[in-house]
């Protein structure tokens, strides 16, 4: 495949990330601190993410496992994954975190779970799919030009 | 953008852009979250500033005792061992007149206003970007 299809491939899947409200303008924020002295740094970042909030979830599910549930600590835990999903701008994750806080406050112990497990449906799908993307923009290699279009 | 404490500052521009200055602007990221802590350090970073960073409340003051100073101070509220708002309490009793901002996740009314009272110059919402970093470094250019 020749190199400007192979970049226009690259935009494509990127693009798509976008169009399929998976990001927000925060991912493109990301990019635009990408440079030389940085060539990696939205991949490491995304990765830094995943690798802190496995964490959290694993800590979500114990709370959620325990009775009666303590919606404080659920909230609290939901709460700092919110942040760093905004970090990257994770934008359905993001939602699903802001929809588990409303059900914190409701002491609704089934939207809590309900909604978790869609958190983590679209957790792990954001994930394979910023992974497909990283490996193909780094086969095909640096962009001269880079592409706001969202 | 959300902010308080500036009034109605803007920017037009969302690109990036050094602030020109005769010497960089010394800026303290004090953050416990590390992603957290390397975004604002690369975004400051290409902001032309000098980064130092902070895990929590306690190694900013701690620092501001042995005898360090910033420009500027980009603190988060909550945070263990020290919070932002008890660090920036003690930060303004030494007598400490960086510009100190807050950076949170907390997004109520109630939340925001305590930790301005507690002596920021502004506090944001998380995640900082382009355009709020921008008002920040002009702010501080002006005072």
């Amino acid at each position: 495949m020749d190199r400007n299809k192979q970049h226009r491939q690259v935009a494509l899947m990127r693009q798509s990330l976008f169009d399929q409200g998976l990001l927000d303008e925060q991912f493109v924020q990301l990019e635009e601190l990408q440079d030389d002295a940085n060539p990696n740094f939205v991949e490491e970042v995304v990765t830094l993410f995943y690798r802190d909030s496995a964490r959290l979830i694993l800590n979500i599910d114990q709370a959620l496992d325990k009775s009666p549930l303590d919606f404080a600590k659920l909230d609290s835990y939901m709460h700092q994954f919110k942040g760093s999903a905004s970090s990257i701008g994770a934008k359905k994750v993001k939602s699903e975190c802001t929809l588990f806080r409303e059900y914190c406050k409701a002491g609704n112990g089934e939207g809590c779970k309900r909604t978790f497990q869609q958190l983590k449906k679209e957790y792990a799908l954001l994930r394979k799919k910023l992974e497909s993307y990283f490996q193909l923009a780094r086969q095909v290699g640096p962009v001269e030009t880079a592409c706001r279009r969202i | 953008m959300e902010k308080m404490g500036f009034g109605n500052v803007t920017s037009t521009s969302k690109t990036m852009k050094i602030i020109d200055t005769e010497k960089k602007i010394s800026v303290l990221i004090v953050e416990d979250d590390l992603l957290i802590q390397k975004i604002h350090k690369v975004m400051m970073t290409k902001f032309g500033t000098e980064v130092q960073l902070a895990a929590n409340g306690k190694e900013a003051v701690d620092l501001f005792l042995s005898g360090a100073s910033f420009d500027l101070i980009l603190t988060d509220l909550e945070m263990p061992i020290m919070d932002g708002i008890e660090a920036t309490k003690q930060l303004r009793s030494m007598g400490v007149t960086s510009m100190i901002v807050g950076v949170t996740s907390r997004n109520h009314d109630s939340e925001i206003q305590a930790f301005m009272k507690s002596g920021l110059n502004a506090c944001y919402v998380k995640p900082l970007n382009a355009e709020k970093v921008t008002a920040v470094l002009n702010e501080l250019k002006n005072i």
